[in-house]
């Protein structure tokens, strides 16, 4: 297999006192749909965020190993970066109209996008821009260029949006909880557009959600961040196969789905919060609201390596699991 | 307008619905600007349903659907333009704020909004029972405390602002002071939308053991149908203002008959891998409430609309345990 598009090891981030990732790893490969899933605050979008460059003033971003396309991130100057971003790797976010200018066009934001990483005529990049509205989906794409954001219904701002991250042939697209604001029908649409232009075009995905079903119905790979860690790692089908770690189980029985969960039934329910990570925190970052905890989670943990690339940070071994459902 | 006022219910027993809503309309005015025309909204048009006590009925639809009007209608936050509304046999317009406070409450999305930021938890809470009036300070004290802990909040919790408390906790907050009041009926608007997973599910389970014990009514309105198909009995799927389908909620999850409700129902995504994302076959037409289609006001979004559902407009027919509004259930061919 060749090396990953994108290669993150270690990777770390502070705000003053605060750490929000805490040596999170993951790869991306070209073709492949990685979802980072977890809950609000686990560090998933910081994580994002971290990879474009784009963390808030103050915050301090370190890791073992960042690379795209075998170029160093680390190393690389926020000028060579700024060239990158839009380029070569962009990214959409969940609320499209806080990223699109209210002011211009759709159409002058597409085309700025393109001759500012890729020079050439105003007109070439507006054809460019019309092509890729209609590849997402959008008809009469001559009109919608000259249409305000404001104008435009949700679907289509996302749509628009995409289009844009779409303007530079990007290998890696980093998505943002892309849908979390969008209806689900158009959610259904808009992921499946998603799916589509990745089989079209080969991106490698980077697809940032809380929700499982998404996960499940889209991703090659899932890792589950829990307060700034990836505490389970594995491919889409053995995540949800077996899940292994005792938040990924956890979270797995708080979802309703349909014709699975009795109506009288509770749901299932994790105890307890997200702890506050403090400096010299050590452990296991679940224990407190784990019903495996033990004295040993208190001190280092194990990242466990099962079957098929399945790993999972935890005290349990490989194959837990199977003894818990024999039980 | 009077004379319905006057009419004598004689079987106002057991039998009398918890929410009755007859004929109910509601438009908005939105204004064309300097030279445009007004345009008129219909955000409910014609909706008519009952809820039985300690039932639970779900509305569900996509943004625009009228179903957030709805639930402010019928709490009386708003007018309705025509038709009726009696909760528990009653018209909550010809009862006094304080009285209706005592039978219908509402708990809204956003736990952040909507609770005052320079209040206590505990004051909070307190607010719907001091605004009663007649009761002592120690009585308030009191059931502030038994509600709190009801909820699964603590003491100490009762003496924090509401920006020291998480989503979840200011949630329990919301429902506190919905309850504090013992109403008979809640009006859920999206109760857990802004939520995460594992809050949501405390959440519902929550509501589901207080509904439970104090033989609650609840309206249940939200997008996420696998929510609603988890708590409500009974399910109504509203668009573009109207209630197309309802139906017992099993009845309605396992044969849908309405193709906007078999569309709503294969846009969720189950965690089940390797089923990939259904093509909901909707098309790119957006619903818009200002301009309502003629004929069936979803045809042009069907996957299966006939030339006559641009020009017929469908009746209901009734359907296992409910009812629907389609042209299609209404001749000999089934979709």
């Amino acid at each position: 297999m060749s090396a990953p598009l994108l290669d993150i090891q270690g990777l770390r981030v502070e705000f003053g006192d605060t750490a929000a990732v805490r040596g999170a790893s993951f790869t991306v490969s070209r073709g492949e749909t990685h979802c980072v899933v977890g809950e609000s605050g686990c560090g998933k979008s910081v994580s994002a965020l971290a990879v474009m460059n784009l963390l808030a003033r103050g915050a301090r971003r370190s890791a073992d190993r960042l690379v795209f396309a075998g170029q160093d991130l680390l190393a690389l100057p926020e000028r060579r970066m700024a060239e990158l971003r839009g380029d070569r790797m962009a990214m959409i976010f969940q609320e499209p109209m806080t990223s699109l200018n209210p002011a211009y066009t759709v159409g002058s934001q597409m085309a700025e996008v393109y001759t500012r990483h890729r020079g050439g005529s105003r007109r070439a990049a507006l054809d460019r821009a019309a092509g890729l509205l209609a590849k997402v989906g959008i008809t009469a794409p001559g009109m919608r260029l000259g249409q305000f954001p404001h104008q435009l219904s949700g679907g289509l701002r996302q749509r628009v949006m995409i289009a844009m991250a779409l303007m530079c042939d990007p290998e890696l697209l980093i998505a943002d909880e892309p849908t979390t604001a969008l209806d689900v029908t158009v959610q259904a649409q808009i992921l499946r557009l998603l799916a589509e232009l990745q089989r079209d075009l080969g991106l490698a995905i980077l697809l940032i959600t809380h929700d499982l079903g998404i996960v499940a119905r889209i991703a090659q790979r899932v890792s589950v961040m829990y307060a700034g860690e990836v505490v389970e790692s594995a491919p889409t089908a053995a995540l949800f196969a077996d899940p292994s770690h005792p938040y990924t189980r956890g979270l797995l029985a708080c979802v309703p789905v349909p014709g699975k969960v009795k109506r009288e039934e509770a749901l299932g329910s994790i105890p307890g919060v997200v702890p506050r990570i403090q400096p010299g925190f050590e452990g296991c970052a679940f224990r407190d609201r784990c019903a495996h905890a033990a004295p040993v989670c208190a001190g280092p943990v194990p990242r466990q390596r099962g079957e098929g690339a399945h790993e999972f940070l935890c005290r349990l071994p490989p194959g837990w699991t199977a003894t818990e459902r024999a039980a | 307008m009077s004379t319905a006022t006057t009419m004598v219910r004689p079987q106002e027993t057991a039998a009398t619905p918890a929410i009755e809503v007859r004929n109910l309309r509601r438009t908005f005015r939105i204004k064309g600007g300097l030279l445009g025309k007004d345009r008129e909204v219909v955000a409910v048009d014609d909706v008519s349903f009952s809820v039985p006590t300690g039932g639970v009925l779900g509305v569900v639809g996509e943004s625009g659907c009228g179903k957030s009007t709805l639930a402010r209608v019928i709490l009386n936050l708003l007018p309705p333009t025509s038709g009726e509304v009696l909760v528990e046999g009653r018209r909550l317009s010809a009862l006094d704020r304080r009285a209706r406070a005592r039978l219908i409450q509402p708990i809204f999305q956003d736990p952040f909004s909507s609770l005052n930021p320079r209040r206590r938890i505990k004051d909070i809470v307190a607010m719907p029972l001091v605004a009663q009036g007649n009761i002592p300070a120690r009585q308030v004290n009191d059931r502030v405390a038994e509600m709190l802990t009801r909820v699964g909040l603590s003491a100490e919790q009762g003496e924090r602002f509401p920006a020291q408390l998480s989503g979840g906790q200011r949630q329990r907050v919301a429902i506190a002071r919905a309850l504090v009041l013992r109403p008979r009926i809640v009006i859920c608007d999206e109760p857990t939308s802004a939520l995460d997973v594992s809050v949501q599910a405390q959440i519902l389970n929550l509501l589901a053991e207080l509904r439970r014990e104090l033989n609650l009514t609840y309206l249940f309105i939200s997008h996420n149908l696998a929510v609603v198909e988890h708590v409500a009995s009974e399910v109504a799927v509203m668009y573009l203002g109207r209630i197309v389908e309802r139906a017992e909620a099993d009845a309605l999850f396992r044969a849908p008959r309405h193709p906007y409700t078999r569309a709503l129902l294969a846009s969720v995504l189950t965690p089940e891998p390797g089923l990939g994302v259904p093509d909901v076959g909707l098309g790119d037409t957006l619903p818009d409430p200002a301009n309502i289609p003629p004929g069936c006001r979803f045809h042009p979004r069907c996957p299966v609309a006939e030339p006559r559902c641009a020009v017929q407009v469908p009746q209901a027919v009734a359907t296992t345990d409910g009812a629907a509004e389609c042209l299609l259930l209404e001749g000999a061919a089934q979709p």
